[in-house]
């Protein structure tokens, strides 16, 4: 059986292997100049506080640096849409194009039973699946290591860019670490679950592909942020309100102090009392009509208003429970649906 | 007497609709048994079931003795031509052959290559670009190949030109005669059936109307006509398949196990073709129709 799913397996494997080829053949190319770039850049050899300038200016010039944002850009695209393609194009048509063709008479009526030919099926495909994913994930980890790295002396920068991103961030997290892994196995097991109820494989499919991308947005926004309640913490002094770790019209935190690689789930200014202040007191405005009265600037104006900033956030040495938690679902998931499969082709229901 | 199938009380429902409800039949082994009724009779039901693609709702079925598709072993003794003779279009001939192969661990290489070497088969060739003719007889070679106990075809040539069917019927009587084991195969034509079974079985509605062996089923069904009399005034050893009547004359197609001797009729000998319509398009009878077995004579 093992050779049988390989023989029906072949022509995918080889269009993901051939895909696999053309990445790495990218990363290749410019990996090294990337590498050479980060050892000539002043973070070589820094010292104390500088490195962490030193590391956002080399961040900084990479945004502009052709075609380092866009091959990073491509290779997360690749990452979060790999299980997808893999449940739709592998998954979906394993068991529906053999309703749809009629061949699961044919396949079902050797002799082998069918909850073997399933296991063996939804077995290798779903590791080759899962393979190719976290391939793809850790050719990119290696290719992003100087960027990885720089973010780690001087946190994400600039922000709103591709390098600005935490590693608890949505798309880092998503593929990096081990979550490539459930997604892509759950991905796959989506797919064929689907073929089985619907048994044609172009609409299971499409619904694969509408199921697969509404829990990759349901998990992100609604369960991950439960798993582990986040930290609270809050700030006062003159120092925050001045650096630029703030956004001045939302009066929301763009870092937690001491923490640069924190993910922050929520943030907002309070008042002495602990209420929220949703704008900065028209006396601490550089443009005040009272201005006269106006300490020297914002941060140590709004300081001696009893202003502090409340961030809640995720500290980055959750990661990997996040990565394991993360993974541990998806996984289950899949064997959830996996199990589906094989009560769906039990003889009883077909 | 052992039985290649044999099945009581057997029903299998989709949602609300029965597609066999209460069947019970017991087939004969070593037969070439032809199965025919009209469509949506549960021929094909009936087949799933006995090769273990299908487990019933309700009621049981047996195959060579045992239940169906009851781990590798029993699948091994039946070999199965489902319905348009599906394979995989894009796996070659040859890789076909490698699947049974694999998949069967009784394969009989040497018959599989030789058949395929005989039909004229590229084994290079994409079994989707297959006539259906090629197609049946490859998916026939991969069911003999296993080397079964028994053979289940189901409208195998249902689809196919008739010079296709000629040849897939004559592959048929060649493994037949070759290797004596038990086929049963369903059809809705007649024909097709006459030249290859030796025992029959008529299904409506998924109540077996008659089945006995083809030889004594033409001789104990006798077509009556002579002057217009009623049904109830047969001899009792007569049974009324199918009448017809004018003003002046009747016409009945009865089955007797002794000769008929009345004067007042000219007797004349059934077709097959004759019988099958005649048991296919017989009225429903409560009482009759849920007699539990039919007799099997022989």
């Amino acid at each position: 059986m093992i050779r049988f799913t390989w023989l029906q397996f072949r022509v995918q494997a080889g269009v993901a292997l051939a895909a696999l080829a053309a990445f790495a053949a990218v990363l290749m190319v410019t990996g090294p100049h990337l590498a050479s770039l980060y050892a000539g850049s002043a973070i070589t050899g820094c010292r104390g506080g500088s490195c962490a300038n030193a590391a956002n200016t080399f961040l900084s010039r990479l945004t502009t640096t052709s075609p380092y944002p866009t091959v990073y850009e491509l290779g997360i695209a690749l990452v979060l849409i790999a299980p997808a393609i893999t449940g739709i194009f592998w998954g979906a048509p394993l068991i529906a194009r053999e309703f749809e063709a009629g061949t699961h008479r044919l396949a079902w009526t050797q002799s082998i039973t069918r909850t073997q030919w399933l296991a063996v099926k939804l077995a290798l495909t779903c590791l080759a699946a899962m393979a190719v994913t976290e391939t793809l994930s850790l050719m990119l980890a290696w290719w992003a290591d100087p960027i990885s790295k720089a973010i780690g002396i001087g946190g994400p920068y600039p922000p709103g860019s591709v390098f600005g991103q935490v590693r608890l961030g949505s798309f880092i997290f998503a593929t990096s670490g081990i979550t490539p892994l459930g997604y892509a196995a759950f991905g796959f097991a989506l797919g064929t679950a689907t073929g089985t109820f619907i048994r044609r494989a172009v609409p299971a499919m499409a619904v694969t592909l509408a199921i697969f991308a509404a829990v990759q947005v349901a998990i992100p926004l609604w369960v991950r942020p439960h798993l582990i309640p986040p930290n609270r913490t809050v700030v006062s002094g003159p120092s925050f309100f001045q650096a630029a770790s703030m956004s001045v019209g939302t009066l929301t935190a763009t870092t937690v102090p001491g923490q640069t690689e924190a993910l922050i789930v929520s943030s907002g200014a309070i008042n002495a009392s602990g209420q929220p202040v949703s704008t900065i007191p028209v006396a601490c405005l550089s443009d005040s009509p009272v201005k006269a009265n106006a300490p020297p600037d914002l941060g140590t104006c709004m300081a001696s208003r009893g202003i502090r900033e409340a961030i809640t956030y995720q500290p980055a040495s959750r990661y990997w429970p996040f990565q394991w938690l993360e993974t541990g679902i998806f996984l289950a998931l899949a064997l959830a649906l996996a199990g589906t499969c094989f009560w769906r082709l039990g003889r009883r229901r077909n | 007497m052992s039985f290649v199938i044999e099945a009581s009380g057997l029903s299998k429902q989709y949602g609300r609709r029965w597609a066999l409800r209460d069947c019970a039949l017991a087939i004969p082994e070593g037969k070439v048994v032809g199965l025919v009724g009209p469509n949506g009779a549960g021929k094909t039901t009936l087949l799933h079931l006995a090769v273990g693609l299908l487990a019933p709702t309700s009621g049981s079925i047996r195959v060579l003795g045992a239940s169906p598709a009851d781990g590798p072993a029993q699948l091994g003794r039946v070999g199965f031509v489902a319905q348009d003779t599906p394979v995989y279009t894009r796996l070659s001939v040859g890789r076909h052959l490698r699947m049974g192969a694999w998949l069967n661990p009784n394969w009989d290489k040497e018959t599989a290559e030789g058949r395929i070497e005989q039909l004229g088969l590229d084994p290079r060739q994409r079994a989707g670009t297959l006539s259906g003719g090629q197609r049946a007889q490859l998916a026939l070679t991969l069911a003999i190949a296993k080397r079964p106990e028994c053979l289940v075809l189901d409208e195998p040539v249902a689809s196919l030109d008739p010079v296709a069917r000629r040849d897939f019927l004559s592959s048929l009587m060649e493994i037949v005669a070759a290797q004596g084991i038990s086929v049963v195969l369903s059809s809705h034509l007649v024909a097709d059936l006459e030249r290859v079974c030796d025992y029959l079985v008529v299904l409506v509605a998924s109540k077996v109307q008659v089945a006995g062996e083809v030889s004594e089923l033409l001789s104990s069904h006798h077509r009556l006509s002579g002057a217009r009399r009623d049904a109830g005034s047969l001899p009792a050893n007569q049974e009324v398949i199918e009448e017809s009547h004018t003003d002046r004359q009747s016409t009945f197609l009865v089955r007797t196990s002794d000769p008929v001797h009345d004067p007042a009729w000219t007797v004349r000998p059934v077709t097959l073709d004759d019988l099958v319509i005649a048991y296919m398009s017989r009225p429903a009878d409560p009482e009759r129709t849920h007699r539990p077995q039919l007799k099997v004579t022989s």
